[in-house]
């Protein structure tokens, strides 16, 4: 019987049963999606890694090495499982033409290796450990898609050939996001190439218990061993990896949630609507006495019905399109060994929708109770609604004309009525500004102050070279003698010792110079602006247990000097852990320098960096925007892929929602309709009601919903660029886009959803609803 | 006297195939203005069809209507909404008033229609109607704190806000109690003396004997159309017996 009831009551309002169903279907596909998407990241990931043998404790380091004490190290350190040294051959990108394409603009670290022998494997594309074969090049995985290489393409480097043997997989460098690519050689290969650039040393250990990882951090610094150059652990490795992916799945999360909460209200709404248009019969039932738990039925039947269908559907559309959101993952990490687990995943995911759906309308059916039978039998309908009509009067109303204020009164009268609406637009413009406030932040120039990046135009590193003192000067004179350069600092990095507190001494890297001529962001705090000041990197400040005003003690050329701490900033630069100073040294090596410079005319940065670029071939010269283009560029471009899905998604749902509610409130009011035809009042007027009350939901649903992103989805924003390393954050927001174009694209859609769905409020027969 | 509506050879039929069914047939009526005319008749004998087709609220299948000279089916829908607005007061049996506004709001919202500059004026007229039909106490409150005689007044207050020619009443005494629908009448019939036509629809002889006119009918047709002033009514007793021996012989 059940059966029959449902099957007529869903052919009767199909537009409403189809819009709760596609609803519910994007809502099960969307969390499904996430499912299927985590595990797959999660699984493929941990297969990579542990193909790989990704190390657990890195250190970088550049300059003369003594494997024999490190060896030792190892050996005595009971929880070392395995420890190896690479060689890594830093090599110029100019050096490095691949196809006919030249590396020379590239910003990352490219370098030679050949295939390790106990861990950190580079993998080909199967999983397998590559054997290069002389001649043969194996390149990083990220620069088939972007610098559009092939199989088979001619390289040079440093003069000498090879052929691009295929692809691989580094487990600790495949992610634009850390700074160093490894390419793959033969051993042969590499012995004649070794002169030619600068070896840098890969100090790698395995650890029996991962879960001490930072005792064994903490063991190898107070060791005094090799520390010239960033340090990386284990799990550093595993979030660069997960992060552009990671924040793919955090978005569409998102929206899923928010897409559940709409099918929720919209449920209710179509729910209570329902109820109203039955209400006598609820009363009669009531009243012959049948019990209220068998009218639940039906009605919770019914949506159980839509619910299921819409999960299945979902269900369906989930698996057709995890292949395009999968791409990315199996590419760079591999085929996931899980995949049935996923689809076990994406189905607990869609069956806790499909719960959540239904105890949801069994929970708005409870007001069958107080469903009252003498009440809904007499009057038909809830006497319940209260009318707020105070203090907005038509006869004192001089501003608006009759149609609007009319449409303006009825959304106040009605407030409970149109909230469903009102927060269906909000989460809309929600949904709509924050992602693309996001790509906006993470997209400008701005957002590298977060990094510990000041706001120039062009950098020049000079680094991993002889005598960095000279070559610095050179590229200084040259400089204060060019007038197209706006501004200018060098800041020179050195390695000093840090005093702790108890006692023991630990290498740190600062950077020297005046920080104040390209500010970055300080999370607390700000730049160092005497002698004794000096700024730490978050993690150098946790790592350190430094706050704001407290002293750290260095040892330079011999003698303890005493430093305030004036700032906490974050940093993503070599490791994260870096500092900042202005005091001036004679006394130690320099690791090596940066020039940010800033052009008075921006048009001149070809010219200038290609002259520089030839002037100084040992200096590594980027220009800004491409740094960041190729650090962040993947993680932009799926930001940016999201927030324009987001933009979508949200002008779909405020179309849909709109057109669903306007067409139900024309039917909820159509005697009214008919009475104000009947006085006199043209179809067009009562469009124009309607229109009304629909831009005056909107105006409010944009505001609060723009004023929400900007606050509440900024706290959200910053909780994910926090993943970034960046602590403090505060959106940069592009005011056309965000507060002219956005809301004017909604506006139109909204605008445009409630003409079309209203048309059917002229069709209304004054006979047909007034006559006796 | 002036006609002011003219309806020639209306037919309107509902529904299609098995379940036709003719409503008006054919029928032919003048109200001239000023008048004072119930239609009476038994339940679907077409007399609210007949109302809502002379004043424009619903289309015909044949026939014409014109009103002062102007034929209503030549007329598109705003011209429609207009007359409506301008000429035509209407009051339902149930009292029609929108529940976001409160009385007085009620009252004026058709002549604010795009009027609302002289909103002065139009609650001036607005508070001499409610003073007149005895609800000026009312203006300020909701529509649902009153009871349904004084909506119904209410009502007669918004039908005649725009100075109308004619006021249509589809059963407007036919949810009120006996002395309160009389009370209704004594308005109506005030209206009328001050040269406002009214055509009401009722199936109640008390009411109607308070008109001057009756239109019967049965089956979609006007069957009789009784004058009182032709026998020199003035006693309501003996209007009413005189509509029920009518009523009789044509069966209602």
């Amino acid at each position: 019987m059940y059966y029959k009831i449902i099957r007529n009551d869903i052919a009767k309002s199909k537009l409403i049963s189809l819009t709760t169903m596609i609803f519910v279907a994007v809502a099960a596909m969307l969390v499904a999606l996430s499912a299927i998407l985590v595990v797959n990241l999660s699984s493929g990931l941990d297969t990579l890694m542990k193909q790989a043998k990704t190390p657990h404790f890195m250190q970088m380091h550049i300059g003369d090495i003594d494997t024999t004490r490190l060896q030792e190290f190892a050996t005595k350190n009971s929880n070392v499982e395995d420890f190896q040294v690479l060689e890594f051959l830093n090599m110029d990108g100019s050096q490095i033409t691949i196809g006919n394409r030249s590396f020379a603009s590239n910003v990352q670290d490219n370098g030679f290796s050949i295939q390790s022998e106990k861990f950190d494997y580079l993998l080909d594309l199967d999983g397998n450990i590559i054997n290069a074969a002389d001649g043969e090049l194996y390149v990083p995985l990220r620069y088939m898609k972007d610098n559009d290489i092939k199989v088979g393409d001619k390289a040079t480097i440093s003069g000498k050939p090879f052929t691009v043997a295929g692809f691989l997989r580094d487990s600790q460098m495949n992610s634009m996001l850390s700074s160093s690519k490894r390419f793959l050689i033969s051993k042969d290969d590499y012995a004649a190439l070794q002169n030619l650039g600068r070896t840098e040393y890969l100090i790698e250990f395995r650890l029996k218990d991962l879960s001490k990882l930072s005792a064994f951090e903490t063991a190898y610094t107070s060791a005094g061993l090799e520390a010239n150059g960033p340090t990386i652990t284990y799990p550093l490795f595993k979030m660069l990896n997960a992060l552009t992916d990671g924040l793919m799945i955090a978005i569409i999360l998102g929206v899923s949630l928010l897409v559940v909460a709409i099918a929720f209200m919209c449920i209710r709404f179509t729910l209570l609507a329902k109820i109203e248009e039955d209400y006598r019969e609820i009363g009669v039932m009531k009243a012959i006495g049948l019990p209220v738990v068998d009218i639940k039925k039906i009605y919770l039947a019914k949506y159980a019905a839509i619910a299921a269908i819409g999960s299945v559907i979902g269900f369906l559309c989930s698996l057709l399109l995890k292949g395009l959101l999968l791409e990315n993952i199996r590419l760079y990490m591999g085929e996931s060994g899980n995949s049935f687990i996923a689809l076990l995943f994406g189905i607990a995911g869609i069956a806790l929708v499909f719960l959540a759906m239904v105890t949801y309308v069994n929970r708005v059916l409870k007001r069958f109770r107080k469903i009252s039978a003498a009440e809904a039998i007499r009057f038909g309908t809830s006497q319940e609604q209260k009318i707020n009509t105070k203090k907005f009067y038509l006869s004192s109303n001089r501003l608006f004309n009759t149609n609007i204020f009319l449409g303006i009164k009825d959304v106040l009268a009605r407030k409970k009525l149109y909230t469903t609406m009102l927060t269906v637009l909000v989460m809309s413009a929600f949904i709509i500004i924050v992602p693309l406030n996001l790509y906006n932040t993470i997209s400008s120039n701005n957002f590298i102050k977060y990094m510990g990046i000041g706001n120039y135009d062009m950098r020049i590193d000079v680094q991993q070279t002889e005598n960095i003192a000279y070559k610095t000067k050179q590229i200084l004179d040259a400089i204060n003698n060019d007038n197209s350069i706006a501004k200018h600092t060098v800041l020179t990095t050195k390695s000093f010792k840090a005093k702790m507190e108890d006692g023991t001494q630990q290498n740190i890297k600062i950077e020297l110079g005046d920080h104040s001529i390209f500010p970055i962001e300080y999370s607390t705090g700000r730049a160092p602006a005497s002698q004794h000041e000096m700024a730490l990197s978050a993690l150098n400040a946790d790592e350190l247990s430094k706050k704001i005003g407290d002293s750290i003690t260095l040892i330079i050329a011999g003698k303890e000097k005493n430093f305030t701490i004036s700032g906490i900033y974050s940093d993503i630069t070599n490791g994260g852990k870096t500092a900042k100073a202005m005091f001036a040294d004679h006394s130690t090596n320099i690791m090596w320098t940066v020039f940010c410079l800033e052009l008075s005319d921006k048009a001149l940065m070809e010219d200038r960096m290609t002259a520089y670029a030839s002037q100084f071939p040992y200096a590594k010269i980027a220009a800004i925007h491409d740094y960041v283009f190729q650090t962040f560029g993947s993680t932009i471009d799926a930001v940016g892929k999201a927030s324009r899905t987001a933009i979508a998604v949200a002008l779909f749902i405020a179309v849909l929602v709109t057109m669903l509610f306007m067409k139900m409130l024309v039917a909820k009011d159509r005697y009214a309709i008919a009475v104000m035809k009947a006085l006199g009042f043209t179809n067009a007027d009562i469009a124009v009601q309607y229109a009304a009350r629909s831009v005056f939901v909107l105006i409010i649903g944009i505001v609060i919903g723009t004023l929400l992103a900007n606050t509440l989805g900024g706290l959200l924003a910053g909780a994910v660029i926090s993943s970034f390393g960046a602590s403090s954050f505060t959106f940069s927001v592009n005011p056309i886009a965000a507060y002219l174009l956005c809301p004017l694209l909604m506006s139109c859609s909204v605008l445009l959803a409630t003409i079309l769905s209203t048309s059917g409020a002229g069709k209304i027969k004054i006979s047909d609803h007034i006559k006796e | 006297m002036k006609k002011i509506i003219i309806g020639e050879h209306i037919s309107k039929t509902f529904g299609e195939g098995q379940k036709k069914h003719t409503v008006l047939k054919d029928v032919s009526v003048e109200i001239n203005e000023g008048e004072f005319v119930a239609i009476m008749g038994p339940s679907g004998s077409g007399k609210s069809t007949l109302m809502y087709a002379l004043s424009g609220m619903d289309s015909i299948d044949a026939g014409t209507v014109s009103f002062n000279g102007m034929e209503l089916s030549a007329l598109n829908e705003q011209s429609l909404a207009e007359l409506r607005r301008t000429k035509m007061g209407i009051v339902f049996q149930q009292p029609t008033l929108l529940k976001n506004l409160n009385i007085l709001d009620n009252i004026i919202l058709p002549a604010m229609r795009n009027n609302r500059t002289s909103v002065d004026n139009i609650k001036k007229k607005a508070r001499a109607l409610m003073k007149k039909v005895g609800i000026s106490e009312l203006e300020k409150r909701d529509i649902t704190q009153v009871s349904g005689g004084q909506l119904q007044r209410a009502g007669i207050c918004r039908a005649l806000i725009s100075n109308p020619q004619i006021l249509f009443g589809d059963e407007p005494t036919g949810a009120l109690n006996s002395k309160s629908a009389q009370d209704i009448m004594d308005i109506l019939a005030e209206i009328n003396a001050q040269g406002t036509a009214v055509l009401l629809v009722t199936h109640d002889p008390q009411i109607a004997a308070r008109t001057k006119r009756v239109l019967f009918m049965r089956d979609g047709e006007i069957v009789n159309d009784l004058h009182f002033n032709r026998f020199n009514d003035t006693n309501i007793d003996s209007k009413i017996d005189k509509l029920m021996v009518e009523m009789r012989e044509i069966g209602i």
